[in-house]
């Protein structure tokens, strides 16, 4: 058989709990076990890929016969890969406060039902809570003698409150996420912040769209950051040519106020002690004072791309490791809240974020904000809703005139490639000159 | 195969579950795949999978629990953790897992007797992909291939059994000509009908035919939504806006709209268990499917249940159990959008081939606010000058109310078959 040049393994295995609460009633609540991995071997050209299921139970002869499988499959690959040089090493895991899984599903429950119960006030048609916990422990070794395991416990809540009022109907949504430990004592605050926020929703106004100035807030100016500039500066995306931030490094790409950042050493969501190559992680400065300065690679395509960091891919479960953002954000700036809303003089706040979606090789990228604020005058007036924004990455980033000094990131779930893996978010508020504001009322 | 007897798990599963709770739903499947990624025109990735998994659900008195293992030597750890479960679930009317079935149509085939996993067959539609590609001149950013098999067992303590094997090809291409970007993909049950050249070819013709893209000033203009555009809007916003769930639990538009003209009368929006690539006699829990006409000349005609939902608020069941983790849920089998066929696309309008940012539309409201991927201008049914950037504003419920026509021809998109969708004044957003 031929020898793979490289071979890794990447196990996860642990238990996955949920609980879902509709409007007061526990809909359903329980656990699941998870057992995957995936081999990886480097053969003659490409990657040659075999899932192993129940890997914990198999002996080294059955590994043998997966690594021969997998490099059959690597047989058909063409693409000559390199392996860039990249410190390999794992990171402290932060001890956690409250362990989620030492707790019991029925204290969980308790918890998660007060925060639901918190939501239910005059004027709220319906509502639902949901917890969702994964507690795992990630083993990973390689063909060079590195190994290491770790464990995991990713966990969170959200809460969803829908007012109505004479047929019509208005959402809003709170939830946090964590790796710090159950974070569900004393939140009855956020229901309480979403059905608040869904009863004012119905007497906000249709946005209306068109160029205009724009303050993003700290979520949805995180948003952007992830969507518009993050998935831009993966290594891979900039490897096969689908990105606008090819051939850029060294360029001033954007104002002196803004610098970015992605940061998987950091206590956040989107931590990881190691990434999915056994390679330590590093914060990786993506923009710096407008200058381009660094993409975010795997082993592959720091070898075949450069200037930028390996230390950034990611998989979900057992699959494929990608490059992939972490905890991304734009750096605090100097300007405060108000000088933002004063100088954008007319405009509109844009709160909250309802998600986004980047076409990184034609540049384009489109968001919606939960809901917003008229600006007249340098100052707020009435509320909006559904207000989306969408623009051209390269034009955007040279429009984002002043940065808050109010960063905060806010955690969530990205997608790529038919992968979902945990991320944060961040920003202080900014200042976007001719924004394209999408609303009903265009 | 698996190194375990499936069956005798599920035996195992059964007999036990049936001494701590009243019932015992046990669901098993298994597949195995194989695929070849393209990084640039070359393979980068090739990989195969064989993987497994046991649901289990038991009702006892009343509640709920469910849990799913893909290890078979923690079965009863999987059983325990949805006895757990269950504990905590809310008490509601249960009236019990439905036995062996009498289907009410014969469903289309999904197995492919002559598909093998070879990995010949994966770097054939490569190649193919690849040549379609190359009637265009652009790059070939990424896209691949894959062919399934799998294998799913439904059992319960009612005495229901039912085994299914379905096959699946699929093929995708991502293109760019400078920051013009195209994408296709298909998939079938059948590697006759998977057309590799032809969507190598369509990926490049749309980044090819978007070089050179001009602007469109804000205004009101006529649109022809392509059916993956309107999909991924209908799908997004007007299918969950008929769960029986939703409705139930006061998020749904259509709540108090039953029976009641809500949408253009020439739009009927159908379920179809027995014709597409999902089809099936039953559904995800046993109960035998039929075609639900959902929405009939724009009159809300039915709502879908599954068991727990039906059970719970004193309806039937409409087959529409479908199953993507250890719980079953709501869904559909094959949708059908219909409408007023005629040739939409004499007539100048604004054709999107994609959508960016749909699953940030409002899906309470049907509010929507998204960005134009692939637009053009067509007219006298070609193409004409593409548009680079448009945003699309507008409420999908209104949007429904008036539609200009459909498409005489409708698109495969897996288990969603939709024609075009022309609207007559639609508010576009322009640079």
């Amino acid at each position: 058989m031929e020898e793979p040049k490289y071979y890794d393994i990447r196990h996860i295995s642990g238990v996955s709990t949920h609980i879902d609460i509709e409007n007061g009633i526990i809909d359903s609540a329980g656990s699941s076990f998870l057992d995957v991995a995936l081999l990886r071997v480097l053969g003659n050209k490409g990657w040659g890929l075999v899932n192993i299921e129940n890997f914990g139970s198999r002996s080294r002869k059955e590994i043998d016969e997966f690594i021969a499988e997998a490099m059959r499959y690597a047989s058909i690959t063409e693409e000559e890969i390199i392996l860039g040089d990249a410190p390999s090493g794992m990171l402290t895991v932060p001890k956690i406060k409250g362990n989620p899984a030492d707790v019991s599903l029925e204290e969980k429950c308790e918890l998660l039902k007060s925060i639901e119960a918190a939501a239910r006030i005059d004027g709220i048609i319906s509502t639902r809570a949901g917890y969702s916990e994964g507690s795992s422990t990630v083993y990973f070794m390689d063909s060079s003698g590195n190994e290491y395991s770790y464990p995991v416990c990713r966990s969170g809540y959200g809460i969803n409150a829908i007012a109505g009022r004479n047929g019509d109907m208005q959402a809003a949504r709170e939830s946090e996420r964590t790796i710090g430990g159950l974070n569900m004592y004393h939140k009855e605050h956020k229901g309480l912040e979403a059905a608040g926020r869904a009863l004012k929703l119905l007497d906000a106004s249709p946005a209306k769209g068109g160029k205009m100035n724009a303050v993003l807030d700290q979520e949805l100016a995180g948003v952007f950051a992830h969507e518009a500039v993050g998935h831009a500066s993966e290594g891979d995306l900039v490897k096969e040519g689908i990105s606008v931030l090819k051939g850029r490094i060294g360029e001033k790409i954007g104002d002196s106020a803004l610098s970015v950042v992605d940061d998987p050493t950091l206590h956040e969501f989107g931590f990881m002690p190691l990434d999915a190559e056994g390679v330590t992680p590093k914060r990786t400065e993506i923009i710096k004072k407008g200058i381009l300065s660094s993409y975010l690679h795997n082993r592959q395509t720091l070898a075949l791309i450069g200037d930028g960091d390996a230390g950034h891919a990611r998989a979900e479960g057992g699959s494929v490791p990608q490059v992939r953002m972490s905890n991304t954000f734009i750096e605090n700036g100097d300007s405060s809240y108000d000088e933002i809303i004063a100088e954008c003089k007319e405009g509109v706040l844009l709160k909250g974020s309802r998600g986004g979606q980047v076409d990184p090789g034609r540049g384009v990228f489109q968001f919606n904000a939960e809901y917003g604020y008229v600006i007249w005058n340098g100052e707020l007036a009435g509320m909006i809703r559904d207000v989306s924004l969408s623009g051209d990455i390269l034009l955007t980033m040279h429009n984002i005139v002043l940065c808050g000094d109010d960063l905060r990131l806010n955690q969530g779930y990205c997608g790529k490639g038919g992968q979902s893996v945990p991320v944060t978010d961040g920003s202080p508020h900014i200042l976007l000159k001719d924004a394209v504001v999408g609303g009903q009322d265009a | 195969m698996p190194e375990f007897d499936s069956d005798s798990i599920i035996d195992d599963i059964l007999r036990k579950g049936e001494k701590v709770a009243d019932e015992v739903e046990v669901v098993y499947g298994t597949g195995k795949s194989i695929n070849a990624s393209l990084k640039g025109r070359e393979i980068g990735e090739a990989g195969g999978s064989e993987l497994w998994a046991f649901c289990i659900r038991i009702i006892d008195g009343g509640r709920i629990g469910s849990s799913m293992t893909n290890d078979p030597g923690r079965w009863e750890e999987c059983l325990d953790a949805a006895k757990a479960g269950s504990r905590f679930a809310g008490v509601q009317d249960w009236g019990g897992l439905p036995g062996p079935y009498t289907p009410n149509g014969t469903p289309d085939k999904v197995f492919d007797e002559n598909l093998d996993l070879d990995s010949a067959r994966l770097t054939g539609y490569v190649e193919e992909l690849l040549n379609g590609a190359s009637e265009y001149e652009v790059d070939v950013a990424g896209g691949g291939a894959s062919v399934s098999q799998s294998f799913y067992k439904l059992t319960n303590s009612s005495g229901l059994v039912y085994e299914n094997s379905r096959t699946r090809v699929s093929a995708s291409l991502e293109t760019i000509s400078g920051t013009s970007t195209g994408y296709e993909s298909d998939t079938s049950c059948f590697a006759d009908r998977l057309d590799p050249y032809d969507i190598g070819k369509k990926a490049a013709y749309l980044a090819a035919h978007s070089v050179g893209a001009g602007d469109i000033d804000t205004g009101t203009y006529d649109v022809i939504l392509s059916p993956i555009a309107a999909a991924q809007l209908i799908g997004g916003i007007i299918v969950p806006a008929l769960s029986g769930k939703n409705v139930k639990a006061g998020r749904s538009y259509f709540a108090d709209k039953l029976g009641e003209q809500c949408l253009d009368e020439s739009f009927t929006l159908r379920d179809d268990p027995f014709h597409g690539q999902s089809s099936r006699v039953i559904d995800a829990e046993g109960v035998p499917t039929r075609v639900l006409d959902l929405v009939k000349d724009g009159v809300v005609n039915t709502f879908t249940y599954d068991l727990k939902t039906a059970y719970k608020y004193g309806e039937e069941s409409t087959g529409s159990a479908v199953r993507s983790d250890s719980s079953p849920a709501i869904g559909f089998h094959n949708l059908y959008l219909e409408g007023d066929r005629q040739d939409i696309f004499d007539e100048k309008a604004l054709y999107v081939h994609d959508v960016i940012g749909a699953h940030t539309a409002n899906g309470i409201t049907g509010d929507f606010s998204i960005e134009t991927s692939n637009a053009t201008w067509r007219e006298g049914g070609a193409d004409g000058d593409a548009v680079r950037a448009a945003m699309l504003s507008g409420n999908v419920f209104e949007m429904l109310k008036s539609i200009a026509g459909v498409s005489k021809e409708s698109r495969e998109l897996g288990n969603v078959i939709m024609p075009s969708v022309r609207f007559n004044n639609l508010r576009v957003v322009g640079k």
